[in-house]
């Protein structure tokens, strides 16, 4: 970065922002990382951070970094998977959770815009005094933002009922990389068949078209009763037939996710927190998959009867005797209550690092694409720890899949090692009629590389960004460049 | 007794935070929610800790600020599986050491190194009686408000003895003064003998946390003998009949465990408790915790104003409490509040509610 423009725009900076605006060390640092398997003494420190209050101010900060040609890299909840909140190349960390407002809470049109950096959590209480809720639900809520569900289009539990955040999302305020704000998207209609579709473009966008500052999503009301059940599958293929007939016979289901074997210790923390003991399986368990059932009590009830039997009668499956294993795994899944003083994550990342590569595939090949996954993580050095299947679309079987490893994370050799795995991974995604990610995006891991997905097609996309953001401020490098894997374009021909 | 570590002993905990990232301590920290820096929040400082170990970054004035200005109320500690407040404490050592420290916490340390207390002294309540009790700095300072928890603890057949004593020293150690704190704990021991005492009754729910944790000793916070008491004698207290939320002060409820006597009282006082969202093991702090009401009285009072928001959003315009700290801290940010919102909330101690129903 070039100091002298850095610090003349961090003057500027300061007139606008005045304390939200800083060029400290200390701050610096309580920015240089996300979830992302880097080094574990490797940091990316931006120049400066800001805390912008509304989208006015974004598009006097905007203003600031296209005259001086300064990145502007969007930061919410820090908890992404592919480093898209790092600042690879220095410049102005924009810390969005000062925009954190409802502006409203619209009961007549189940709608609610606010502010881009409220978090999931934090605007799902707020619903729940009006009977609502918002069904995009990653695991990540308690950090996660509204905005950095669309950037980075991550995972949703609830989505086979209601989908992903682009099924929610009405319309978004974003300010482009022009320094303009402007609306896009259907105001508070569900649809639209007028015009490009701009509202899509920035879901999975991850800050490299410019910074959203408001959004209106479609809310929806709280159920009466929800019910988890668990069924122990013998083949990993079951789970996904076995959804689709469930599906097919007319039963709602509310959230659906197959985990293989390996996975399910890692989601069961608070079950051995609670009951001292390991989660016992029949030796010839291939994988589980985990249910829920939200509505009226009646229906719930019924939803649940119908399914087991539907998967004990046809698909030979088992239903989790202990139901303490389920409510154990929910806990880690969706209610992220755990013991007080015994949060999971920490003590299951104290030698090493989880990481995943996040591939979806089509449904009839799972099988297929967990035998390469142990072949293609031994091959890496990449400690196990097991796949989930995610079904990410509405009333369909979908496989949005967490290959995922514990990452030696001790030098810089051993986490290159987890990236050659990532590379190896997406090519066998695409080879299976696949592809790369589904819920990390591409961050600063798959740029480039994504060629192989999109062909042609990356340099149209490439061209939509110079619409947006001309000078290549907002988030530059992502999406289009790897500082992890190199890719010689002549390899795949 | 928990051992005093330096910050590279926390290595693993430190790096275990920066590769884990959650974020669950971040969003509810008080501190967090004012200043908006992620720096401010325990997941942004595991970063800066980091930074101090692998030495790219050094103790500064900047840093001292920032640390200076964690409550030390262990929210984020509950979310977490780590050790974050000896953590924050042992960066706030590193500043101390490295010749960074706030003026204010300096005079306190050495105000009660050489009069061995934090503040005036205005009651003199030292006694005989039939069970010990050590009545710490804040209520020494508040003749009221002891003489109300006394009589209260008197009427019900509990019969303090109080002796010399001298400060707990929790600000010496929160605050980073490590060898000053072993002054301090060498100083209290000369001085309380009684406490041999096979159980010792305290006050303040800081000087409680510290007792045990630092000293050792024996000790039980005073209101849960309180409700020992009024177990044995249903009918003792009349009704008081009102509505009300009770906030759980931190070292009581999150670090202590006493959660449910505070609530059994009020209920027996026939007070309608309406619980506040956040409560118990996830109480939010009063705003007054870990010295930042001495560095930053209006980080504190936003902090505090926040906290009343919290009782206003449950509908309730009484706010119960049992700590001589968070007492003040809520009452004036609910005065600075009712002009912003139209409503002002009344903070009632439990021991003056008691000291009306016991009459």
């Amino acid at each position: 970065m070039d100091a002298e423009q850095v610090h003349k725009a961090f003057g500027e900076l300061r007139e606008i922002l005045g304390h939200r605006a800083s060029t400290s060390p200390v701050h610096r640092m309580a920015y240089s990382r996300d979830w992302s398997p880097r080094h574990r003494q490797m940091n990316d420190l931006p120049d400066i951070v800001v805390i912008p209050r509304d989208t006015q101010e974004m598009v006097r900060i905007t203003k600031v970094a296209y005259r001086h040609g300064i990145p502007l890299v969007p930061f919410a909840g820090g908890t992404g998977m592919g480093g898209g909140a790092v600042a690879w190349n220095g410049g102005i960390m924009v810390e969005t959770k000062g925009l954190n407002h409802i502006l409203e809470i619209d009961d007549q049109n189940m709608t609610a815009t606010v502010q881009s950096g409220i978090t999931i959590e934090v605007l799902n209480s707020e619903l729940a005094r009006h009977r609502l809720w918002l069904p995009h639900q990653p695991e990540s809520k308690r950090a996660c933002t509204i905005g950095a569900c669309i950037g980075c289009d991550n995972d949703s539990t609830f989505g086979i009922r209601y989908g992903k955040i682009r099924d929610c999302l009405l319309n978004a305020v974003i300010v482009t990389g022009r320094a303009e704000a402007i609306r896009v998207g259907q105001r508070k209609a569900s649809f639209s068949s007028t015009g490009y579709k701009v509202l899509d473009l920035l879901i999975a966008s991850e800050g490299t078209l410019g910074t959203i500052t408001e959004a209106t999503l479609r809310v929806v009301p709280l159920p009466e009763a929800r019910e988890v059940r668990g069924y122990v599958c013998r083949r990993l293929n079951d789970t996904a037939k076995g959804l689709e007939r469930l599906l097919g016979s007319g039963l709602a289901i509310e959230s659906a996710h197959a985990n293989c074997r390996n996975r399910l210790h890692f989601y069961t923390h608070s079950y051995r927190e609670k009951y001292g003991r390991e989660p016992q399986l029949p030796e010839w368990a291939d994988a589980i998959l985990f249910l829920s059932f939200a509505g009226d009590s009646d229906i719930v009830a019924f939803n649940v009867d119908k399914a087991s039997r539907i998967m004990v009668d046809e698909f030979k499956a088992e239903p989790v005797s202990e139901q303490e294993l389920v409510e154990g795994w929910w806990d880690s899944k969706h209610r992220l209550e755990f013991i007080p003083f015994k949060q999971k994550w920490p003590d299951s990342q104290r030698q090493k690092k989880f990481g995943a590569a996040d591939l979806g595939l089509p449904i009839g090949r799972l099988e297929e694409g967990y035998h390469r996954y142990l072949e293609i993580a031994k091959k890496w050095d990449q400690e196990i720890l097991g796949m989930t299947i995610y079904n990410e679309s509405p009333n369909k079987a979908t496989a949005s899949i967490s290959f995922a490893v514990f990452v030696d994370d001790s030098s810089q050799d051993t986490v290159r090692k987890f990236y050659q795995y990532v590379r190896e991974m997406s090519e066998m995604a695409i080879e299976l009629d696949g592809t790369m990610s589904t819920y990390i995006g591409d961050g600063d891991r798959l740029g480039g590389f994504n060629q192989l997905e999109h062909g042609p097609g990356l340099k149209y996309m490439r061209r939509i960004k110079r619409i947006f953001d001309p000078k290549n401020i907002m988030n530059p490098g992502k999406k289009f460049r790897s500082r992890w894997i190199e890719y010689d374009q002549g390899e795949h021909r | 007794m928990t051992e005093r570590k330096r910050l590279e002993d926390y290595a693993e905990d430190i790096y275990t935070c920066n590769r884990t990232r959650c974020g669950f301590c971040r969003e509810q920290c008080p501190v967090y929610h004012v200043m908006a820096y992620e720096t401010y929040s325990c997941r942004g400082k595991m970063l800066v800790g980091r930074g101090l170990i692998e030495k790219t970054l050094s103790p500064s004035e900047e840093m001292t600020q920032i640390l200076d200005r964690c409550l030390h109320c262990g929210l984020c500690q509950a979310r977490c599986a780590l050790h974050n407040l000896d953590i924050i404490t042992s960066m706030r050592r590193e500043m101390v050491q490295g010749g960074f420290s706030t003026p204010v916490h300096r005079e306190n340390v050495q105000r009660i190194l050489t009069e061995g207390r934090l503040l005036d002294a205005r009651a003199a309540p030292e006694r005989q009686g039939q069970i010990s009790l050590y009545v710490g700095c804040v209520y020494r300072s508040k003749p009221r408000e002891l003489a109300t928890a006394l009589s209260v603890l008197e009427r019900l057949d509990i019969h303090p003895l109080i002796g010399d004593e001298t400060c707990c020293g929790y600000i010496v150690d929160a605050t980073g003064f490590d060898k000053e704190f072993e002054e301090v704990q060498e100083q209290f021991k000369r001085t309380y003998q009684q406490f041999q005492a096979p159980e010792i009754l305290t006050l303040c729910p800081t000087c409680t946390i510290t007792l045990r944790e630092k000293y050792g000793l024996p000790v039980k916070h005073a209101i849960v003998a309180v409700a020992e008491q009024l177990r044995k004698r249903p009918g003792a207290v009349k009704r008081l009949g009102f509505r009300a939320t009770y906030h759980d002060p931190c070292h009581l409820g999150r670090m202590l465990g006493v959660f449910e006597e505070p609530r059994e009282i009020l209920h027996q006082l026939g007070i309608e408790l309406v619980e506040m969202e956040n409560n118990r093991y996830f109480s939010i702090c009063c705003g007054g915790g870990g010295g930042v009401n001495a560095v930053d009285q209006d980080l504190s009072i936003e902090i505090a104003k926040n906290r009343v928001r919290d009782a206003i959003r449950m509908g309730v315009e009484i706010i119960t409490t049992v700590c001589p700290t968070c007492e003040p801290t809520l009452l004036r940010a609910a005065a600075r509040l009712a002009p912003e919102v139209g409503t002002f909330v009344d903070v009632q101690g439990l021991w003056d509610l008691l000291d009306k129903a016991l009459q």
